[in-house]
């Protein structure tokens, strides 16, 4: 993954300043994800959305209203039924934060293992000892390549 | 996308295997020198690291970049040795919303496997739970100074 990919993921990400925690509260229920995930396949009516979960009719709607109101979903009355359909725009807005993420991580991980490698290779530097509390540490980089 | 929306939208997962024992791996995560030295994305030319390694103890990593710092803080929530190490983790690039990194360590023979854990809190109440740390100590230092201040 190049620098340059992942500024563009980062810009992408915080372009979106508004508020990306109603999005994460409403997908943080397991219920909601799997209504999600039927809307992704079709739009459908609340009463199809409400079929195969144990739960009742109401229990569906508050679920429903959640992810309206965050921007996940959008509803339209037509005749005595409620259509409701996915926004993807939200959802793609939070997928850009673990996009983000995975690659800073994986990242950070790959530097882990150099440098556990790199330690390794030096048996006269001693390990770290006990944990250690309030040591201020400057390092230089080592340079633009990775 | 979405039909691995199901954990792919609540958090990222890493595992990774080293080439290092359990001890090793945390001692990497708890000391401010390896910490600086794994934490410079592509732009940044210097990281420091201020670690308090201890439940409730705050952490800094700032790293400076050509054109902008990224400074990340955090409060320690678990401190385990050689198993787990938990903490929060707050940045522009979490829009300065609080965030949670869990790192296990399991034992793989010589080697060790480690699964970092990055979540969003489900709301704004569970992360101000947790946020904890530097807030509350500032607070009570700026209570003591102004009574002081007053005397």
């Amino acid at each position: 993954m190049t620098q340059a990919v992942l500024c563009a993921i980062f810009n992408r990400m915080v372009e979106y300043r508004r508020d990306l925690d109603a999005v994460f509260a409403a997908v943080a229920d397991p219920t909601r994800r799997a209504i999600l995930a039927t809307l992704t396949r079709k739009p459908a009516t609340v009463t199809e959305i409400a079929r195969p979960f144990p739960v009742s009719l109401n229990a569906i709607s508050k679920h429903l209203m959640v992810l309206e109101r965050a921007g996940l979903i959008r509803r339209k009355v037509i005749g005595r039924e409620h259509h409701c359909s996915i926004e993807p725009k939200r959802l793609r807005q939070a997928a850009a934060w673990f996009d983000y993420y995975r690659i800073f991580w994986e990242e950070r991980l790959d530097a882990l293992e150099h440098h556990l490698v790199a330690r390794a290779a030096r048996p006269d530097v001693p390990a770290s000892g006990p944990l250690r509390t309030a040591l201020r540490v400057t390092v230089p980089s080592r340079g633009a390549s990775k | 996308m979405l039909a691995t929306a199901g954990e792919a939208y609540n958090r990222v997962v890493i595992r990774r295997l080293l080439p290092a024992t359990r001890e090793e791996v945390f001692a990497a995560w708890t000391d401010p020198e390896s910490i600086a030295h794994c934490m410079y994305p592509g732009d940044v030319t210097r990281t420091e690291a201020q670690l308090d390694v201890r439940v409730g103890g705050s952490y800094r990593i700032l790293m400076k970049g050509k054109s902008q710092d990224y400074d990340h803080t955090g409060v320690y929530q678990a401190v385990e040795p050689p198993a787990k190490l938990v903490f929060t983790w707050t940045s522009k690039g979490t829009e300065n919303k609080t965030t949670l990194v869990t790192v296990e360590i399991f034992e793989r023979g010589a080697q060790s496997e480690l699964v970092l854990t990055h979540e969003r809190f489900p709301t704004p109440e569970a992360a101000k739970r947790h946020e904890g740390g530097w807030g509350q100590i500032a607070g009570k230092l700026a209570d003591y100074f102004a009574q002081g201040a007053n005397n």
